[in-house]
Formats: C-alpha cells, sequence, structure tokens
C-alpha cells in the first residue's frame, strides 16, 4: 500500500464530487404515504374485526338464550360498520397527487370528520349496549319464566311495598336511567379513550409529520 | 425546518454526516434517504441538547445514530439475517467516488463491523478519542486500541487491492 488511509481519506474528499449536499425532498412525502397507508390498513382490519364479532356474539346469544342482546348488538354494530365504511370511501377520494402537506392536511380534515361522526354514534352506541344486555338478561328464560319477571317476584317478595311502573320497581328504572344518561354524557370520551388506544400511535405521528410540515411551511 | 436552521446548523456538518450516511448505504437513493432522515433528526433533536458536549459531537451521534437505526430497519424489512460483524451484503456497492483509492477505502470500511465503521470515520476526522468515546458511548481508554486495531484490518484489506 502507498499511501496512509488518512492521506487517501484528506485527499479523496478533495475531489468535487465526493460531498455534494444532497437535496432534502421527497422525505415527507414517504412517510406520509406510509402514515396514511398503516391507517387504513388498521381502520380496515377494525371494521372486518366488528363484523366477524358481531357474527359470532350472534350466535353465541342465541345459543345461550338472551338472544335480544346479540340481535341488538348485530343491528348497532352493522349500522356502526355501514357508516364507517363509507367514510373509507371517503378517504380513497383524496388526492395522492397533492404535495405531502396538502394530503396530509386532507387526511387530517377526513379523520377529524370520522372522530366527529363516531363520537356521536357513541354516545347513542354505548347506551344502547347496557340497553341491549339489560333487555337480553330481563327477558333470559329462568326455568319457563322471564328472569326480570322473577327478579321482580323475589324483589316484591322482600320488599311488598315496592313501588312498580309497568312491572318494574321504579328505583329499577331511575338506576337504569342514570346508567344511560351517564354514558350517553360520556360514550364520546368513552370512544376518544378507545380510539387512543387503538390508533393513539399512528395519530401522533401524524400530528408531528403535520407540525414539521407546517413550520416548514412558515 | 427552516433554511436558517439547516445553513446554520446542519450544512457545515453536513461533511461528516455525507461520508456517514456513505458508509451505511450501497446506493444513491438510499444515501438521499439516510442523508435527509439525519437532518430531520438533528432537527428534531435540537430542543434536547444541553450543551454538554460540543453540537458538532450531538450531530455526528445522532447521525450515527440514525444510520444504525434505518440500516437495521432495512436489514429487518428484508428478513436478511447479517451477522452484526461482517456486513456482507454491502459488498457490492452501486455509487462510486471519482477517486479510486477512496473508492476502495469505502469498500474496505464497509467490510467492518458497524460501530468500527464509526470509529475509523470519526478518528479520519481527526476527532479525539474522548470525542469519539463521547458519540460511540464506550470508555475513551479503548478508542486509542480500537483504532489501532481498525487500522490494521484496513490495511489488510486495502494491501491487497491498491499498489
Amino acid at each position: 500500500m502507498e499511501k496512509s488511509i488518512e492521506k487517501i481519506w484528506s485527499e479523496g474528499f478533495l475531489a468535487n464530487d465526493a460531498l455534494i449536499v444532497p437535496k432534502i425532498n421527497n422525505l415527507y412525502e414517504q412517510k406520509s404515504i406510509h402514515i396514511i397507508d398503516k391507517f387504513t390498513r388498521m381502520f380496515k382490519i377494525n371494521l372486518i374485526t366488528i363484523i366477524v364479532f358481531s357474527f359470532t356474539f350472534l350466535l353465541f346469544t342465541i345459543y345461550f338464550g338472551f338472544p335480544i342482546t346479540g340481535i341488538l348488538f348485530f343491528i348497532m354494530l352493522s349500522i356502526l360498520v355501514i357508516i364507517n365504511k363509507k367514510l373509507l370511501n371517503g378517504l380513497k377520494e383524496i388526492d395522492y397527487s397533492n404535495n405531502s402537506y396538502q394530503y396530509l392536511k386532507s387526511f387530517n380534515t377526513w379523520m377529524k370528520k370520522q372522530i366527529a361522526v363516531n363520537k356521536k354514534i357513541a354516545s347513542f352506541m354505548y347506551p344502547i349496549i347496557f340497553i341491549a344486555i339489560i333487555l337480553g338478561l330481563w327477558f333470559q328464560d329462568a326455568e319457563g319464566v322471564p328472569l326480570g319477571e322473577r327478579l321482580v317476584g323475589e324483589v316484591l317478595y322482600g320488599f311488598p311495598e315496592t313501588y312498580l311502573v309497568f312491572g318494574i320497581p321504579l328505583i329499577g328504572i331511575g338506576v337504569a336511567l342514570f346508567i344511560i344518561a351517564i354514558l350517553a354524557i360520556f360514550g364520546g370520551k368513552i370512544y376518544k379513550f378507545d380510539l387512543n388506544i387503538v390508533y393513539g400511535r399512528v395519530l401522533k405521528k401524524l400530528d408531528i409529520l403535520l407540525s414539521d410540515l407546517e413550520y416548514l411551511n412558515n | 425546518m427552516s433554511n436558517d436552521f439547516y445553513k446554520i446548523h446542519i450544512l457545515p456538518f453536513s461533511g461528516i454526516i455525507i461520508k456517514l450516511c456513505r458508509a451505511y448505504t450501497n446506493s444513491q437513493e438510499d444515501f438521499e434517504d439516510y442523508y435527509q432522515e439525519v437532518c430531520l433528526q438533528i432537527w428534531r433533536s435540537k430542543p434536547n441538547f444541553r450543551k454538554e458536549s460540543e453540537w458538532s459531537t450531538w450531530v455526528y451521534r445522532i447521525s450515527l445514530n440514525v444510520c444504525l437505526t434505518l440500516l437495521k430497519k432495512r436489514k429487518n424489512n428484508k428478513q436478511h439475517f447479517v451477522s452484526d460483524s461482517i456486513a456482507s451484503e454491502e459488498t457490492e456497492d452501486s455509487y462510486t467516488f471519482s477517486d479510486e483509492s477512496l473508492n476502495l477505502l469505502y469498500i474496505a470500511i464497509k467490510q467492518l463491523p458497524e460501530i468500527d465503521r464509526a470509529v475509523i470515520m470519526l478518528y479520519l476526522e481527526e476527532k479525539s478519542y474522548q470525542d469519539i468515546a463521547n458519540v460511540i458511548g464506550t470508555n475513551p481508554n479503548n478508542i486509542g486500541v480500537r483504532v489501532s486495531r481498525i487500522k490494521t484490518k484496513l490495511k489488510t484489506l486495502l494491501d491487497g487491492k491498491i499498489n
């Protein structure tokens, strides 16, 4: 070897082409597409999981004798899937030819719309889940009598002065209405909590990317 | 990332960033990706810079971490299980420098384990053993021995290729 590695290093980089600084260009484009693809994939998987769950749960409730819960769950989750499938179709309308910033902004707008719609649905959905469970249990067969009626009978036996409305203890109706109201009020918050568990990391990445691009644009 | 940030905090150190990125990539396309990611991470990490070291040392450290992370990610993506000690997938290089000796030196450097590549490049950039140790996160006492071992290995590799 004629030259030392130190000499090769110092002389080699004197050549004009050795240290050409590359342009910073399409990094954000790649990241944007990657994040949106990832979210779309997760969203689809989530919808498929809901469909599979609603079918399985329906069969389970029929088998174990409280089909009202299964049917209500099935109807409610089917509506949820249909609405979200329509929202997903809206995602396909985002123009891929936009620059990264526009592309991400469009996605973010879609995301906000999707979250707002699902938040509204959640304020109905959680109370319906509760009602479905109560109705399912109420009408479940308990030795030839619906479980609810049997329970009312037991209550009346212990507390004969219990005030009934349509054959249901008033206190029970009060407690149920209170829980329904709480679920309706906090349904949106429960949904947001749920959303963060499933999509939290992707949404955080999206926020970082958008703030980077906003900073770049300013 | 603002233009000012790039010009003041990154561009003066672009030389070492380029040299490091070249040592961990094979193609111009990969090199540009690595370079951009390094710049982005330097910009993002700026608020965490606590002036405990020189800004240049901080830049080298981020550059090295990004290169190693991207290299690992790509290896995982390719499901290419290569020993950490010898990066045999990097023997074919689509990018070439106009200086033939430098080309061969890079080919030899790419035969080294990943951390040794960084050590020798920082040494060749005339960084002190203390600086190299700060970047790598090791004891400065070991750096001298390591550098001399790497140089011997490089000389052996180059002796077979350069007259």
